[in-house]
């Protein structure tokens, strides 16, 4: 259904924005006959409402024809025939609206008879006009969506950067350590916020070299191993040159996040997470690995944190950027594929 | 009597804290910590308690399946972090709960409503498996079965779960030619189960869509269904419809 329909407002503008065209179909009536005024606004006002509705179909033309995909000629073949159809009828139509008013207006049909061509020309050009308005109208609209989805995706990643769960069991273990360790309680908040801190600050910036990436994971991870005391241990390797590279906040960081949530908690024993760089084929790639129960099927795990970060990657790198997922028997490893830059955007 | 506590974190400082509130009770004994569900299961058969601390998201068994194991002979005070469906489920079915970080007087509150509930021998009606239901986000589906055999303990996961059957008062979970026997109405077992993947071919049938090699007519109005290690199962008019819409044949 055409979009005009879905809203009553936007039906009520559409037929007064063709009062221009109408007027310009008036002149062009009134110059190549010799019909009086009267008689041009008999015939062009219905007719004119005749080819506002005709030209609604052309959404269905500019909805299935991709302008970026399809080829000129076959533009060129589709616009054409359905521009002569549309005059075609709208003329037609027109035949009638003469026919009819001939009773009142004495041998219509034959001064009307040398406008025709001109007419059908122009209904033509005005059917045109209207596939590229119509092409107009969708380009809005689906950049509208694009803006509302990526905002959306924004918004998530930002939410997610703060796990509930992990904030207020953090919480929950300084309120243990205060009558247990009171030193260590107050390590734990100034770990506890500079994570915060840090992730608000990066989450600002388009780019931040790996190495800064690698220090808010390290500040998780701080306050996480206060948390699991030695059932954590971390592991990083970083080639050369890796941790100059520039890359897109806060996706380093919730893959560690998931590594513990997902892997580490889930083992009574613990274990390690893995965090590697490499340059590989002309490309970054960072690694986070981690153990996890064969018992808990990591079914589950391709939610929102895995989701976010993938669209994230793939909205900055377009196919240049991909999240790959690895499933070992107890093994879980998350991939990621990134141009390899060299740092471009200032430390600090 | 004193009332016997166990607590259940998998967080040796959640614990700590616990241990530090419990210790000011004087009617409470702990008897026993345990860093996860597994544990929990044992400690409870063994120590027999009146009261557990259970925190819900915890390695090997979460809260909710621990719950489900040991019954309801205890009364359980759950503990967690943020989880915005399990408070829901634990408002619905009144369960106690603290919320981490909770203060003395939080802890106080809801040991007292523990103390009436045990002094008045309140039977709980409790139904762990409506509970965990009710816990699961919408479109999430448990990834594991839990099932008690005596003193042992067998998690089953999904995927592995061939089929399942009715028999009276129990389900019979067929996985990988072993059988389990759950005391669980298969209704709430398919319930549980994500129906994308778990079919009631059969009143008594509930069945793993994977495992099915083929669909072959058997009386008038019945069929059997012939799963890739050779059984079969009985599939009724209704149950052959379900199947037939799952599979688009």
């Amino acid at each position: 259904m055409h979009p005009i329909f879905r809203n009553a407002q936007f039906l009520r503008a559409y037929l007064p924005a063709w009062l221009p065209i109408g007027l310009i179909l008036a002149v062009v009536l009134r110059i190549s006959t010799r019909l009086s005024w009267l008689e041009v606004v008999a015939v062009i006002t219905p007719l004119t409402v005749v080819l506002a509705i005709v030209c609604l179909s052309a959404w269905y033309l500019a909805r299935s024809f991709d302008l970026r995909t399809t080829a000129d000629w076959k533009l060129f073949a589709a616009f054409m025939p359905a521009a002569m159809c549309a005059s075609t009828v709208v003329m037609a139509c027109g035949h009638v609206i003469v026919w009819s008013l001939g009773h009142v207006f004495p041998a219509l049909a034959a001064r009307f008879h040398p406008a025709i061509p001109v007419l059908a020309a122009m209904f033509c050009l005005v059917y045109l006009l209207a596939i590229m308005l119509h092409y107009l109208v969708l380009a809005l609209e689906s950049s509208q969506k694009a803006e509302i989805l990526s905002r959306e995706a924004e918004l998530k990643a930002l939410k997610a950067q703060v796990n509930p769960h992990f904030l207020f069991n953090s919480l929950n273990s300084i309120s243990a350590l205060t009558s247990i360790d009171p030193a260590r309680a107050r390590q734990m908040c100034i770990a506890l916020s500079d994570f915060l801190r840090n992730s608000l600050r990066l989450g600002e910036r388009a780019s931040i070299p790996l190495s800064e990436e690698l220090a808010l994971a390290r500040s998780y991870l701080e306050v996480e191993r206060v948390r699991f005391g030695p059932k954590l241990r971390v592991l990083q390797r970083m080639g050369e040159g890796c941790e100059q590279c520039d890359v897109p906040p806060l996706l380093v960081q919730p893959l560690v996040e998931n590594a513990i949530k997902h892997g580490i908690a889930t083992l009574a024993e613990g274990g390690e997470i893995a965090v590697t760089g490499e340059r590989v084929d002309g490309l970054l790639r960072v690694t986070v690995e981690n153990p996890f129960d064969p018992d808990a099927p990591p079914a589950q795990r391709t939610g929102f944190g895995l989701a976010g970060v993938r669209n994230r990657l793939e909205a900055r790198y377009g196919s240049g950027g991909k999240l790959e997922i690895q499933v070992e028997p107890a093994l879980y490893r998350v991939l990621l594929w990134m141009p390899w830059t060299d740092g471009q955007s200032k430390a600090g | 009597m004193k009332i016997r506590a166990i607590v259940v974190d998998d967080e040796e400082l959640a614990r700590a804290l616990l241990r530090e509130y419990l210790a000011g009770e004087e009617d409470i004994e702990l008897v026993a910590e345990c860093g996860n569900g597994f544990d929990a299961v044992k400690a409870v058969s063994e120590h027999q308690p009146d009261l557990l601390f259970l925190d819900v998201q915890m390695p090997k068994l979460d809260g909710f399946e621990v719950l489900e194991l040991i019954g309801n002979e205890v009364s359980v005070v759950f503990v967690t972090a943020y989880d915005q469906y399990a408070m829901k489920a634990f408002d619905a079915s009144a369960i106690d709960y603290l919320l981490k970080p909770f203060d003395l007087a939080r802890f106080k509150a809801a040991l007292a409503k523990v103390r009436q509930r045990i002094a008045a021998r309140t039977p709980s009606d409790l139904n762990a498996s409506e509970l965990r239901e009710r816990a699961t986000a919408p479109g999430q589906y448990p990834q594991r079965i839990v099932v008690r055999d005596g003193a042992q303990l067998h998690v089953i996961p999904v995927g592995q779960l061939d089929y399942a059957e009715a028999q009276d008062d129990y389900v019979a979970l067929h996985t990988r030619g072993k059988t389990h026997l759950k005391q669980q109405t298969i209704t709430s077992i398919e319930r549980a189960l994500d129906p994308e993947r778990f079919v009631r071919v059969h009143r008594s049938f509930l069945v793993n869509l994977e495992r099915i090699a083929k669909v072959e007519p058997y009386t008038k109005d019945t069929r059997l269904a012939v799963l890739a290690d050779g059984s079969k199962i009985p599939v009724s008019r209704s149950g052959y419809l379900r199947l037939k819409e799952l599979m688009q044949i």
